[in-house]
C-alpha cells in the first residue's frame, strides 16, 4: 500500500531533564499538500522538526519521514537528500558569499536547478559577491529560501519563513509557495503569521505545551466551527451543554458563548430543549479557532 | 564541498599561524646565526634545540586554535541547523574538519623546520637533514594528540573562548602533572625531543621513538572517536 503521508509520527515525545517540549505527538502529514504547524513560542514546533530531521533525538516514541524511520540514521541522512528545510533563524555561514553559498549547497543535490536558482538570484537581487554576514536578514531569509527551494525537495520544510521579509518579500514567498505546492511540492511550515496560514495552507495543526490539538484541514475546520451565543430567560447550568465538540462555554449571566468544534446543530437543539430565546451562530475564523484553542489548553 | 567549508572556516587561523611560525622560525635562526661563530656547532644545535621548544608551544596553540569550530560552536551561532540538514552524516562532517585540520597540522609543523633549515643552509650553517626531519616527525607524530585533544574539547564546550581557554588548560595540566608523576611518559618531553636528544652535542641521536609516538597516536585516534560519538549523540 503507498503511503500517502510524508510525516508520521506516533506518540512522539522529548523531554529536556523535567521539562517537557512535545508530548505523545500523532502526527500525519499528507503528501502534495500546504501543511501548516501553528504554535504559540515555546510550543514544541521547533522541536518537533528538529526531531523529524535527525538534529534532537526522541525521549520517545517514533516517527517517519518520507517513509523512513527518523531513529535510523542512515536513512534519515538519506531522506535529507529529499527534504529541504529552512530554520526560523535562516542559518547561513557568514564567511562564505552568496555565490559560494549557492555552490556549496548545490553540489550535495543532484536534482539542483540552475535555472531557478539564477532566477531567484535576481529575482531577489541577492548581489553574488557580498559575503553573508553583510547581508540585511531580509536578505538571508531570502537567500535561504532560494537554496531550500532549488534543490526541488518533495517535502519542504519550513520555520517561520517570512520573518525578516518586508511585505514585497512576504508576497513573493507566498507566490513562490504557492506555485512549488503546484508543482507537486510538500510543504509543511511553522508560522505565528494566521493570514498567511489561512492564505495558502490546506490543512492546519495547531501544537501547544508540546501537545497536539488540531489536526484538520482548513475546510474542515472552517465547516465545523462556530460560536454560539445563546440567550436564556433564566440561568442556565453550564453542564447542561456540555456536549461532545464543546470546547469552552463562557457564561454572562442568563446569556451563554459557546465555542463548538463540531455538533454546533445538537448544541443549538439542546439549547432549544431548555428553552433558549435567542440563538446567534457565528462561523469562526482560524484566527480565532487558533486562539480558542490555545487559551482553552 | 566540505573540504571547502572547513577550509573556508579554517583559512585566516590557518594562515596567521603559518606566518608566526615561519616569521618567528626564520628570525630565531638568523639571530642565532648573527652572534655564533661558524665552529660553534654545537651552541647552534643547543640554540636549535630551544627553539624546537618554542617551536612547539607556538604549534600547540595553532593547532588548539584549529581544532575550533565545528557543529557545537555553529550551535551557539545558530548555523549548526543548516549543516545537520545536509544529506550527509554527523561523523562525516566531522571527520572531513578532523581530515582538513591534521593537514594544517601537519604543514604547521613541517614549515618551521623547513624554514630553520632553509635559513641556517644560507646564512653558511647547514643543519644535518636528519636531524631536520627527527625534530619534525616528532613535533607532528607525537604533537597530534593536541590536535586531537582540542577536537574533543570543541565538541564539549560551545564558548568562542571557552573553548580554547579549556583545551590551552589541559595541555598545562597534563604536561605538569606528567612531569611530576610519569615523566617517562610525558608527551611534551618526547616531542620536544628531551628523550633522544644528546646532551653534549645537542643532537637528537639513536632511534626515532616509534612506539612512544605510536602510542601518542593511538591516544590521538581514542580522542578522535570520543569526539565523533559525542557529536553523533548530541541534541542540536
Amino acid at each position: 500500500m503507498i503511503d500517502t503521508h510524508v510525516i508520521r509520527t506516533r506518540d512522539l515525545a522529548k523531554s529536556y531533564g523535567s521539562a517537557t517540549a512535545v508530548r505523545d505527538l500523532n502526527l500525519s502529514v499528507g503528501k502534495n499538500r500546504v501543511t501548516a504547524f501553528l504554535g504559540q513560542n515555546g510550543a514544541g514546533k521547533s522541536t518537533t522538526i528538529k526531531m523529524l530531521l535527525g538534529m534532537v533525538r526522541p525521549s520517545g516514541g517514533e516517527a517517519l519521514l518520507l517513509g523512513k524511520n527518523i531513529a535510523d540514521a542512515k536513512g534519515n541522512c538519506e531522506v535529507r537528500r529529499r527534504v529541504a528545510y529552512v530554520a526560523e533563524n535562516k542559518p547561513l555561514y557568514g564567511y562564505m558569499t552568496v555565490e559560494q553559498t549557492v555552490s556549496f549547497a548545490s553540489s550535495f543535490y543532484p536534482d539542483w536547478q540552475t535555472d531557478l536558482a539564477s532566477h531567484l538570484l535576481n529575482q531577489y537581487k541577492l548581489p553574488s559577491q557580498q559575503k553573508v554576514n553583510t547581508l540585511s536578514k531580509g536578505m538571508r531569509t531570502k537567500l535561504a529560501l532560494l537554496l531550500a527551494l532549488a534543490r526541488r525537495p518533495e517535502l519542504l520544510i519550513l520555520d517561520e519563513p517570512s520573518e525578516g521579509l518586508d511585505p514585497v518579500g512576504i508576497e513573493q514567498l507566498l507566490s513562490m509557495l504557492v506555485a512549488r505546492a503546484a508543482d507537486g511540492i510538500t510543504i509543511f511550515f511553522s508560522s505565528h503569521q494566521i493570514a498567511e496560514v489561512e492564505r495558502i495552507a490546506d490543512h492546519v495543526c495547531i501544537l501547544d505545551n508540546g501537545r497536539l490539538l488540531v489536526d484538520a484541514s482548513l475546510d474542515l475546520l472552517r465547516q465545523s466551527y462556530r460560536r454560539i451565543n445563546l440567550s436564556f430567560t433564566s440561568v442556565i447550568s453550564e453542564r447542561q451543554l456540555r456536549i461532545a465538540g464543546v470546547q469552552k462555554i463562557r457564561t454572562d449571566g442568563r446569556r451563554m458563548s459557546i465555542f463548538a468544534s463540531q455538533n454546533a446543530d445538537a448544541v443549538i437543539a439542546r439549547a432549544r430543549d431548555l428553552g433558549v430565546v435567542s440563538v446567534d451562530v457565528a462561523r469562526l475564523g482560524l484566527r480565532e479557532i487558533f486562539l480558542e484553542t490555545v487559551l482553552e489548553n | 564541498m566540505l573540504y571547502y567549508k572547513a577550509w573556508l572556516e579554517t583559512r585566516s587561523r590557518f594562515l596567521t599561524c603559518l606566518t608566526v611560525l615561519a616569521l618567528f622560525s626564520a628570525v630565531f635562526t638568523h639571530h642565532a646565526q648573527g652572534f655564533l661563530h661558524p665552529e660553534w656547532k654545537t651552541d647552534f644545535y643547543r640554540l636549535l634545540f630551544i627553539a624546537h621548544e618554542y617551536v612547539i608551544i607556538l604549534w600547540i596553540l595553532s593547532v588548539v586554535l584549529l581544532g575550533m569550530g565545528g557543529l557545537v560552536r555553529e550551535h551557539a551561532t545558530g548555523t549548526s541547523s543548516l549543516s545537520l540538514s545536509l544529506p550527509v552524516s554527523r561523523a562525516h562532517l566531522l571527520g572531513v574538519r578532523i581530515a582538513v585540520g591534521i593537514i594544517e597540522a601537519i604543514a604547521l609543523g613541517v614549515l618551521p623546520w623547513a624554514t630553520i633549515f632553509l635559513v641556517s643552509y644560507t646564512g653558511g650553517m647547514p643543519i644535518l637533514f636528519p636531524q631536520v626531519a627527527f625534530y619534525t616527525a616528532l613535533l607532528v607524530g607525537g604533537g597530534m594528540a593536541y590536535f586531537a585533544l582540542a577536537i574533543l574539547v570543541s565538541s564539549l564546550v560551545e564558548g568562542e573562548y571557552t573553548a580554547p581557554a579549556v583545551a590551552i588548560g589541559l595541555v598545562f595540566l597534563a604536561t605538569i602533572a606528567f612531569d611530576a608523576w610519569l615523566r617517562r611518559f610525558n608527551l611534551w618531553r618526547l616531542i620536544t625531543g628531551s628523550f633522544s636528544v644528546d646532551r653534549t652535542t645537542y643532537l637528537l641521536a639513536g632511534h626515532f621513538p616509534w612506539l612512544a609516538v605510536l602510542a601518542s597516536l593511538c591516544a590521538a585516534a581514542l580522542m578522535l572517536l570520543a569526539s565523533v560519538r559525542i557529536i553523533q549523540r548530541r541534541d542540536f
